[in-house]
């Protein structure tokens, strides 16, 4: 599970980057924008299970 | 794992697809403004020098040239002669419905219908001015294209596939 995420952001990442720079390229500086926000936002809804989990794990540490 | 695999490049073909016929239609529309341009100027002529009557001139044109954006011409010839209407009536219906079929827009289509505008209701002296004027614009419409495909072509075509990628891997 892992390292599979962690791939797949990595892939989304390079895919965002790539996106941007044919968005520039064509003069379109607010859809490269959008774009890498969208990017973002996709990846942040991936890890947030992830930190969620972290969080809890921490939680039960501390509770004795 | 098949079935993730198939679906996966039925997503990836099926946006590559997409992309790839959006950038077809920025080529197509600085031809086709070209193919009317010269079509117009053909009819120019065909007025100018021969005197031909409009359905003889439009028919002769529509068939020098088989690209789409000729069947305006011949749309026109049909309309006039199966309706009982003048000819910037049938001009204008034809140039509404063959248009959905070209690669041209909306600002082309509404310099198409002022020209229509004018078509059989002046003299020969204003008929030739007013194609050349609609040349003239068409011209202008053409550089104005002929930018967009510079900035767009390879744009859409590589959008298409970086965003079926990004669809498969999201789903993935």
């Amino acid at each position: 599970m892992g390292v599979d995420l962690i791939f797949k952001i990595a892939a989304i990442g390079i895919l965002v980057a790539v996106l941007n720079q044919v968005l520039i390229r064509s003069g379109r500086e607010e859809q490269a924008m959008m774009t890498t926000l969208a990017g973002i936002v996709v990846v942040l809804m991936m890890v947030a299970k992830e930190i969620a989990n972290l969080f809890d794990t921490v939680k039960t540490m501390f509770q004795f | 794992m098949i079935l993730k695999i198939i679906g996966s490049v039925a997503i990836l073909g099926a946006s590559s697809i997409l992309g790839h016929v959006y950038s077809q239609d920025c080529v197509k529309r600085p031809q086709e403004l070209r193919v009317l341009q010269g079509l117009l100027q053909m009819f120019e002529n065909e007025i100018s020098f021969l005197s031909n009557l409009l359905t003889e001139a439009f028919e002769k044109i529509c068939r020098s040239s088989d690209s789409e954006v000729a069947n305006i011409f011949k749309q026109t010839v049909l309309n006039l002669k199966s309706q009982n209407i003048n000819a910037s009536q049938a001009w204008e219906s034809a140039v509404k419905d063959v248009i959905k079929k070209t690669s041209l827009n909306k600002e082309d289509e509404e310099i198409l219908i002022s020209f229509g505008k004018m078509l059989g209701n002046s003299d020969l002296e204003g008929q030739i001015k007013n194609i050349r004027l609609t040349v003239n614009q068409l011209k202008m419409q053409e550089q104005k294209a002929e930018d967009n495909r510079k900035r767009n072509e390879k744009m859409y075509r590589s959008l298409g596939v970086l965003g079926g990628l990004a669809i498969v891997i999201i789903l993935l």
